[in-house]
């Protein structure tokens, strides 16, 4: 039992050796990285010549992917620089990614620009995961309204240049006008009407991000009206406004698909349920989608959007940049290509996306104005005017986890 | 006579078995052999080692994505209900789906080393099963066997009729998935260590005037043990870890342990990243506690050596 055999000794020494060698390139491609900071928009562009951006985007919607891949992509080669999309399940997955990587403090992470908004932007702005500030330097930003509230403050969190505008969206029913013949026209109607069609109605268990603005969308209602909940997280104003939400909500689930025993886990499983003639409502925040999905055959041909009389919540989603993006002039140059007025057309385009934009129509010339007017209308889709009216605000991200992990407990396991 | 032949029977394979394996190696062989396994297990020591005790480290609060480190339980504490529940169903998942796996896989095992044409077709088919991906079998099941699947509609069966298989309360699409691949994974195996060594027992107990009931309880089954249950451990570990297909063709409420840690750790709140650990920390205690069983009952069969 000497223990001192040759081969022994020469593997485990080869192997020492290795790990020695691969942590030590580790620590190297670590330490090697410089501060990316730029000065003048011209820096940027010079420095993003020849970048790889990689976009993590929430992947379950074709249009969306389509978007970005076959036109997107396109304009950002004509840049200089090579835009890959990673599509992804839920935008947290992007974050988490982020988190890891400054924990282990990478500085070329894999994450470069994520399309993000609400909680998980204020969470990883409270963590770190955000560059901020670059915002001022992209030209187009000037074609936007330096006052939209709902670009200065994402879900209460102030946006500090940490994330580019990239579309508007609103929260929005969709019915199915064959099947539905008593349309409700408030939220409270819409819950009365669940009631009376046992098994036709259901929503995604939050934490889903749909699933999660219908319940706080309840709340408003419950509380008779926004403007009765504090938009700031106060344990105070939580205790004494939830009880009347999990009440409704309770009270309602025997009235849901499945009796309420179960949901759908995330919205693309209620589209499937309203797409299968299971229920006869679903709910979206890019009602631009409907238009294709009906002329597809894919919603039934009675699909209407269900405008409330007290309105739902509106919001806009950005394009944050990692703080560990070793590709940061790249990213910045995608984000300004976003906000350009081809793109932003582009996009609007209902064949295309259908998402509607982030510019103020006032600071554009005329004939970009133009552009925007010459998008075609949908048969299913009224305009944003129209589905924005009495735009409700968004709480703020600290209300959001609360509420969910409270329906979790108190409607989901009850 | 019958009954004591195939006994005897029995005693003898023990026996001949032991003969045929062999002088133990000793000396530099000994060493020889630790060095051709060394880079294996230093690097499953690597990796698993690692990933268990990062786990471990941050399951105690010890690694903190945001705030002062502290050790602390809090992390095992904070989903306490959820995960009770978790264990609960994650085990009865675990064990469904283990016991329908090595019940169906000895069946099919049987009927493979039986040699004749179904043999050949139940081999064929096990063979095909194994490559094909569990997140693909899962979307399958989904597609085949959901409300609006493609199987109530043509038999034309409503969605609201229709049984709740895929995210019902009883899990069953989950454990129907794990079933039907991993009984395809028993019969290779089993039949593997069947093909090798049942034919000449099997003949010599016949020779001695055992019935086949006789033959299967005395001479196969005790031939299969090891390998099937080498094979549930195998199959228990997997299914009780194993995140996609509960995902898939499960419901929101309760969650199965691999399920919980991932909402945890995508979670939002910077908080549950400890949690998530703590929950995969007790998935690997559950698993190590099984194999140690599993261990434990291959030990006490005659011819495990």
């Amino acid at each position: 039992m000497n223990g001192h055999h040759p081969a022994r000794a020469g593997l485990a020494a080869s192997l020492t050796l290795g790990l020695v060698a691969t942590l030590a390139a580790c620590s190297a491609e670590a330490g090697a990285s410089s501060e990316q900071s730029y000065e003048s928009w011209d820096e940027v562009v010079a420095a993003a010549e020849g970048q790889t951006v990689k976009l993590w985007m929430y992947g379950g919607d074709e249009q969306g992917n389509a978007y970005v891949n076959d036109v997107l992509v396109l304009a950002a080669a004509e840049q200089g620089v090579t835009l890959e999309q990673v599509p992804i399940a839920d935008t947290p997955d992007a974050l988490n990614r982020i988190l890891s990587e400054v924990q282990a403090g990478e500085t070329d992470g894999e994450v470069d620009l994520v399309w993000v908004n609400g909680n998980n932007f204020g969470t990883g702005k409270e963590a770190g995961a955000w560059e901020c500030g670059w915002t001022d330097l992209l030209p187009n930003m000037a074609l936007t309204d330096p006052a939209d509230p709902l670009l200065l403050d994402d879900f209460g969190t102030p946006v500090d240049g940490c994330e580019a505008p990239w579309h508007k969206a609103q929260f929005t029913f969709v019915y199915n006008s064959d099947t539905v013949t008593d349309v409700p026209s408030t939220l409270d109607e819409l819950l009365d009407w669940a009631r009376a069609n046992p098994g036709r109605f259901t929503y995604p268990a939050p934490p889903d991000f749909t699933g999660s603005v219908f319940v706080r969308e309840v709340l408003y209602s419950v509380s008779g009206g926004y403007e009765n909940v504090p938009l700031a997280y106060s344990e105070e104003a939580f205790e004494e406004l939830t009880p009347a939400l999990y009440d409704e909500l309770t009270d309602l689930a025997p009235s849901l698909w499945r009796g309420g025993e179960t949901y759908p886990q995330n919205s693309n499983e209620l589209n499937e349920l309203f797409a299968n003639g299971e229920v006869d409502v679903t709910m979206t925040y890019g009602p631009a989608t409907l238009t294709e999905l009906v002329a597809d055959g894919i919603y039934p041909a009675g699909t209407q959007v269900l405008t409330l009389d007290e309105g739902t919540v509106g919001n806009a989603s950005f394009l944050g940049l990692a703080s560990t993006s070793g590709s940061k002039a790249g990213a910045m140059v995608v984000a300004n290509l976003a906000l350009s007025v081809e793109q932003q057309v582009a996009k609007a385009e209902p064949d295309v996306w259908g998402q509607f934009t982030v510019l103020d129509l006032d600071q554009l010339s005329d004939e970009e104005r133009a552009l925007f007017e010459a998008l075609p209308t949908s048969p299913v889709v009224p305009s944003y005017d129209v589905l924005s009216e009495n735009a409700n605000p968004e709480l703020a991200a600290a209300w959001v986890t609360p509420i969910d992990e409270a329906w979790r407990a108190q409607v989901l396991a009850r | 006579m019958a009954r004591s032949g195939a006994r005897a029977v029995g005693t003898t394979i023990t026996a001949l078995d032991r003969q045929a394996a062999g002088v133990s190696p000793r000396g530099s062989r000994r060493w020889s052999s630790i060095a051709l396994v060394a880079p294996a297990v230093l690097i499953a020591l690597f990796v698993v080692g690692g990933g268990i005790g990062f786990s471990l480290v941050q399951s105690l609060g010890l690694l903190p994505l945001v705030g002062e480190a502290s050790l602390s339980l809090d992390a095992y504490l904070a989903n306490g209900d959820d995960l009770v529940r978790g264990i609960g169903l994650s085990l009865a998942i675990a064990t469904a789906s283990t016991a329908l796996s090595c019940i169906i896989g000895l069946t099919a095992a049987l009927v493979i080393t039986q040699g004749r044409s179904t043999g050949r077709l139940v081999a064929g088919l096990s063979a095909f099963t194994i490559p094909i991906p569990h997140l693909v079998g899962a979307a399958s099941v989904g597609l085949l066997l959901s409300d609006a699947g493609i199987i109530p509609r043509i038999l034309g069966i409503p969605g609201t009729e229709w049984p709740d298989i895929v995210g019902g309360s009883w899990w069953i699409a989950v454990v129907l998935e794990y079933t039907w691949k991993e009984s395809a994974f028993v019969a290779l195996v089993v039949a593997g260590v069947l093909a090798s060594r049942v034919a000449r027992y099997d003949e010599t107990a016949a020779l001695l005037g055992a019935s086949r009931a006789r033959r299967l309880r005395h001479v196969v089954i005790p031939l299969a043990r090891p390998a099937v249950i080498v094979s549930a451990i195998i199959i228990f570990v997997y299914t009780l870890g194993s995140y996609e297909v509960a995902w898939l063709l499960g419901r929101p409420y309760p969650e199965p342990l691999p399920v919980l840690a991932f909402r945890l750790f995508t979670s939002i709140t910077l908080t549950a990243r400890p949690e998530a650990a703590a929950v995969a920390v007790v998935t690997t205690l559950i698993s190590l506690a099984v194999v140690a069983l599993g261990m434990a009952a291959l030990r006490r069969t005659p011819l495990w050596k």
